[in-house]
């Protein structure tokens, strides 16, 4: 059981000692979430734009649009997905390898 | 509600919208009012200039006094971009871009305005209008680029709010028709409930679209990956003229009448935008774009004539289903196609926006108050912010537009001081509430609000002589509208003081299975 949502709360705090693991891991939550989960949104949308079979500025363009959603989602998932292995590998690894992926691809011809 | 991550889909995100809402919450509800405030953007523009009545002209003979000004101030320019009046604008804009001068300091040059039927000085107060509220909404008064990252990362913190609060109510559509009185937390959860479902379809929209007015800042990946030059790919999408070199041959510009007229005949709706590049060059061209009311599309075709004779060079053609759904997108945020009936419904939808993100603020506190328990730190904390934010901000509205009256028409930097003045009020009252009691400084903050937009009217009428009642006498409508909006939002504000002063202290409310707060 995480305990988190009890921390801005009145009564009495579980020992220091049991909280601040908790702390870190939520830390490294959450920025696995804002930072992560841009990066991860980014190469997404990207690579819908850059392999979608369209024309050029039309995959641009829904790459561009649909980016939000997708940051949204993964952020969220990121908070709903309890095990933060999980998280950090599939957040961290479609940003790291989507992002590989596009540097090998290059620029659209 | 102690446990979050890893429960149930509606336990954990009812937990990270709580968490969403309360760190974004103070800067989206700003951002919503603002915002709103900003759909009268060229009204609220005319009612700081009073002195100043436009003479309806045509858009030729806007267009005509606008190039025969910038031939006299700038002829070697390397751009005019002009912006005629229209409905809603009186005067003609004007942003000149310089040639770079090695010797002088790396400035913009300031904006021109002119009066379109002269093309000679608009003889009224320097004000920043309507034109500050509109900015402020997205750059929050700090500097290029942070305001609008910071914007963009609460219009994140937004969508991610709306999302996940959707997803923990499943009793959605029961919540249409609940709204429970004078029953403390719970009232605040109705609340929060009936301003979030009723305009849920708004504000799901003018967040996501909101986030799209600035993608291309926000998210250059995909253009990144198409393009090896980003400019070809708003060349591209958006139909930027191709560029073409100044000849540095002498060539003088064409009559800009009948290139209007023959602009509006191929649009079939009024000229907007005029942009002049390389000016009385054998290169020049005028470039001309469609007014934003013609079409939901906030991006509207343009045409390219060549500044010497007036030939037609290109125009933009259609756009893509992607292309038009993001031009769509952005046309309604800015909601520049809306008639009158359609922008007041935009600004009370807008209102529910500030009033579901202000009461979301509220319901944080109300579930944290324990009766007979003293208020914890964080608490304390969340509920002085809410009355800086909540019950501060409408005041400082209120002081920008009262010192628009009350600083002398011909003060020196007197829209600089307008501008200092709504945020100096609005500082001074998030700290004096601190001397308050928090129940009494809510009551005392909405009616110091109250007062204050019940005090922009009479100013109107005492400094000027477009006040109530005569304005309403003389037909002059917006004058007249300006001035019942402002006695509207003063009721609004007094009924919040009124309210805020008659609820008891909350008692202690069980909560029902059935029903979730966010914690």
């Amino acid at each position: 059981m995480f305990m988190h949502g009890r921390i801005l709360k009145a009564g009495p705090l579980p020992s220091g000692r049991r909280v601040r693991p908790l702390v870190w891991s939520m830390a490294f939550r959450s920025v696995t979430a804002l930072v992560g989960g841009y990066a991860a949104a980014a190469v997404l949308a990207t690579l819908i734009a850059r392999l979608l079979p369209i024309a050029r500025v039309e995959a641009t363009s829904w790459g561009m649009i649909l980016s939000f959603p997708i940051y949204a989602g993964i952020a969220l998932w990121c908070f709903h997905e309890h095990r933060l292995l999980r998280v950090a590998a599939a957040v961290w690894g479609i940003a790291i390898f989507g992002g590989g992926l596009l540097w090998l691809l290059g620029v659209r011809p | 509600m102690t446990s979050a991550v890893g429960s149930t889909l509606r336990q954990s995100m009812a937990w990270i919208h709580g968490w969403l809402g309360l760190l974004a919450g103070w800067i989206l509800f700003a951002m919503f009012l603002t915002g709103t405030a900003s759909y009268f953007r060229p009204e609220i523009t005319q009612w700081m200039q009073p002195e100043f009545r436009a003479t309806p002209v045509t858009k030729i003979q806007a267009a005509e006094t606008a190039i025969a000004h910038m031939q006299r101030v700038g002829a070697d320019d390397l751009q005019w971009y002009i912006y005629l009046p229209d409905a809603r604008t009186a005067v003609t804009r004007i942003f000149e871009q310089r040639k770079p001068d090695p010797k002088a300091a790396k400035r913009r040059a300031p904006e021109i305005v002119l009066d379109p039927a002269t093309g000679g000085d608009v003889h009224a107060r320097e004000t920043g209008g309507g034109e500050h509220f509109y900015r402020f909404h997205f750059q929050l008064q700090l500097p290029h680029p942070w305001g609008r990252w910071l914007a963009g990362l609460c219009a994140m913190f937004m969508l991610g709010a709306i999302v996940s609060g959707v997803i923990t109510h499943k009793r959605i559509f029961a919540d249409f028709f609940t709204l429970r009185w004078n029953k403390g937390q719970r009232s605040w959860l109705d609340a929060h409930n009936v301003s979030a479902v009723l305009a849920l379809p708004y504000h799901a929209m003018i967040t996501y679209t909101g986030l799209i007015t600035l993608v291309a800042m926000y998210m250059p990946w995909p253009v990144v990956a198409n393009y090896a030059k980003p400019a070809d790919f708003a060349q591209a999408a958006f139909g930027t003229p191709t560029e073409r070199v100044a000849t540095g041959v002498p060539a003088p510009l064409v009559a800009i009448g009948p290139l209007v007229a023959d602009a509006e005949r191929r649009f079939g709706a009024s000229v907007a935008t005029v942009v002049v590049r390389n000016p009385n060059d054998a290169a020049s061209t005028v470039t001309l774009y469609r007014h934003a009311s013609a079409s939901l599309n906030g991006r509207g075709p343009s045409v390219t004539y060549a500044g010497r004779d007036g030939r037609f060079l290109e125009g933009t053609g259609d756009v893509g289903p992607a292309l038009a759904t993001a031009g769509v997108m952005l046309g309604l945020h800015v909601a520049q196609f809306a008639g009158p009936a359609l922008r007041w419904t935009y600004f009370v939808l807008g209102l529910t926006g500030a009033a579901m993100v202000g009461t979301g603020l509220l319901l944080w506190t109300a579930k944290r108050r324990r009766p007979g328990a003293p208020p914890f730190f964080g608490l304390q904390l969340v509920e002085r912010l809410n009355i800086a934010v909540i019950a501060g901000l409408p005041i400082g509205m209120a002081a920008y537009l009262l010192a628009n009256r009350l600083i002398p028409a011909e003060a020196a930097h007197r829209a600089d001081t307008e501008v200092a003045t709504m945020f100096w009020v609005w500082a001074a009252i998030a700290l004096l509430q601190l001397l308050r009691p928090a129940r009494r400084a809510w009551t005392e903050g909405f009616a110091i609000g109250a007062i204050a937009f019940a005090t922009i009217p009479v100013a109107d009428t005492l400094t000027t002589s477009r006040g109530l009642p005569g304005s309403m006498l003389s037909g002059d409508t917006l004058f007249a509208a300006f001035d019942v909006a402002m006695l509207a939002v003063a009721a609004l504000l007094a009924l919040g003081a009124w309210r805020s002063a008659r609820s008891k202290p909350v008692a202690k409310i069980r909560k029902t299975l059935s029903e979730t707060v966010h914690a």
